[in-house]
This record gives structure tokens, sequence and C-alpha cells, in this order.
């Protein structure tokens, strides 16, 4: 009778970090590969624009790998991800302001332009990305990271630095207003 | 509050999770991958290591200047600069009529700041034993 053979474990994140601490570059690859599209929805849904995606995902990465000694697994690596994703976008929508940009509108948001693709995107996306930019910047990180990302209070309120009945205020909150937004 | 308030709302959830799908099926996440870490090797490790360290050498560095000012303020205050009161003496009085105390004290007070201290004994305290410089010292705290 053979052994049927072991499964190979998919290492966890705490894993990952730990060989990038010893130097293992392609562990810092894989904790990209894991996260990176999660990241992207997170961003997109936060108000970045779709030119903009691949490079604040970029650097939102540099900048957790940059920070990651100070990572003491409060909560799970890809909430505590999209916490410096968010700070990444609020320092982009800075730079732009600073640089005088003029900001394409609502309806560009999330798509690359193509107008095809502008057509196809539904209409209550486009109008929950508007509504989301009326919200509080906590409003708005709580309400993807509940709603969006499927997290629970208490991981949500780990990640921001606040309490779960109070993430849970902010969610009440954002969704009250986004509704009346959206009507 | 009713915490399903917004969770029984299917329609809102579900556009929020359609929410940034399409920018998340566009990103070429190898191609990030590969960047990441490209970037992440043209910027040095200690570069990590040092912000890591950086919060405790700092507190370290705080805590010496604590330290340093607390013992340079400590000896300020057991060695005062102002010198310790001088028997009354007007700009026109009499060293002469000084007693043996009052000069010794005079010559402590002038002693400090000066460095010039020179080994007095306290019994054989007269004008005849100040060295010029002393003397000169001693004149013009006298005279204001």
């Amino acid at each position: 009778m053979t052994r049927p053979e072991p499964v190979a474990a998919v290492p966890t994140d705490a894993a990952l970090i730990a060989a990038w601490h010893g130097g293992d570059e392609s562990a810092a690859a894989e904790l990209v590969r894991r996260h990176a599209r999660a990241l992207a929805r997170f961003l997109a849904g936060a108000g970045a624009l779709a030119a903009d995606v691949d490079d604040l995902v970029q650097e939102t990465f540099i900048r957790a790998f940059r920070a990651l000694g100070r990572f003491r697994g409060q909560c799970q690596f890809r909430t505590w991800l999209m916490t410096i994703g968010g700070n990444v976008l609020k320092d982009a929508h800075r730079r732009a302001r600073r640089a005088r940009v003029v900001p394409l509108g609502d309806d560009l948001r999330d798509t690359d332009g193509d107008p095809h693709e502008r057509a196809v995107a539904g209409e209550a996306e486009q109008r929950l990305a508007a509504g989301l930019q009326q919200l509080t910047v906590m409003q708005r990180e709580v309400f993807l990271l509940r709603a969006q990302q499927g997290l629970e209070y208490e991981e949500i309120a780990a990640a921001l630095g606040t309490t779960p009945g109070a993430a849970r205020v902010h969610y009440h909150h954002a969704v009250r207003r986004l509704k009346e937004y959206m009507q | 509050m009713n915490d399903d308030f917004a969770l029984q709302d299917g329609k809102l959830q579900e556009v929020a999770r359609r929410l940034g799908a399409r920018a998340a099926e566009r990103l070429d996440v190898e191609r990030t991958a590969q960047a990441v870490v490209a970037r992440l090797r043209t910027e040095p490790r200690a570069d990590v290591r040092v912000l890591g360290i950086r919060p405790a050498w700092l507190r370290i560095a705080a805590a010496l200047v604590i330290v340093v000012s607390a013992g340079v303020v400590v000896l300020n205050v057991r060695t005062p600069s102002v010198p310790t009161p001088v028997p009354a003496a007007s700009a026109g009085g009499e060293l002469s009529e000084l007693s043996g105390d009052e000069l010794r004290a005079v010559l402590e007070a002038l002693g400090r700041p000066g460095g010039e201290q020179q080994a007095v004994s306290a019994q054989d305290v007269s004008l005849e034993d100040l060295s010029a410089p002393q003397l000169r010292a001693l004149l013009e705290s006298l005279e204001g």
C-alpha cells in the first residue's frame, strides 16, 4: 500500500514575511501575487483612476515592504496592505492637487478610457464610485473593507486603529449616505 | 442599531463587490511582482532595517541628551555662579577692617569663578598673603 503524497503546504503570509526578512526575494514576489488584485480592487473602489492603479499597487507594496518591521500582526497582512494603499492614494491625490492636474470626471473612473468599456460599466457601479467620494476617508475605507472585501468589524478596527463599535458606526453612516446619494 | 441594516441590502453589497473588478482583472500581477522585487533590490534592504532601527537610536540619543542636560543643571545648582554673599564692605572700606573669616569668605568667593585658586590656609589669611591678581580681583569686586 502506497502512502499518499503529502500535499504541498501553502505558506502563510507570516511565513512569507519571515522568508522575506531572511532575504528570500521570491517570498516578496509571492506576497505580491497573492494580494495584488484585491489591493487593486480596493484602490479602484477608493477612487484611483484606472490608469494609476498599477503604479499605486506597486507603490503600496514598496511602502509595505519598507515598513514590514512595524507590522505586528494586529490584523491580516492584506488588511494592513489596504490601509497603506489608502495612504498611498491620499498622497497621490495630494500631489495631483499640487500639480493642478484637472481630475477626470467620475464617468472615467475605473475604466481605461475605452468608450465601449465605459458604456459597459454598470451605471450602479459608477454611481456607487461617485457616492464613495462623498464620504469621509474613514467611512469610505470602512465601507470598502466591509462591503467589498468582506472583513469583520474587529479586523477593520484593528487595521484602522479604531474600535469595532466605531467601525460599525462608520459603516452605517456610509451606507446611509450612499443610499441617499444613489436614490 | 441593526448590524445587518446594510448587509441585507444585497444590491449595494453586490455593486460594492463588483467595484474595481475590472481594474483588478487588468492588472498584470506577474509583471507587478517582478517590478516590486526589482525596486526592492535596487533600494537597499539596509534601508528597511535602518528605518526600523532609527527610532530606537533616536530614543537613546534623546535619553542621553536628557541625562547630560540634567547633570549640567544639577552641577549648576550645587555650584551657583552667583558668588556667596561677601561680607559687606563699601567700595571705600578698609580691607584691614575685615576679620579673618570675612577675608576667607571673600577669597573663596573670588577663587571660584576665576580659576586662579591657590591653597590658602584658613588660619593665615591676610592681605599680605594675596598674590597680585588676587588683590586686583578683590579690589574690583569691592569697587563694583
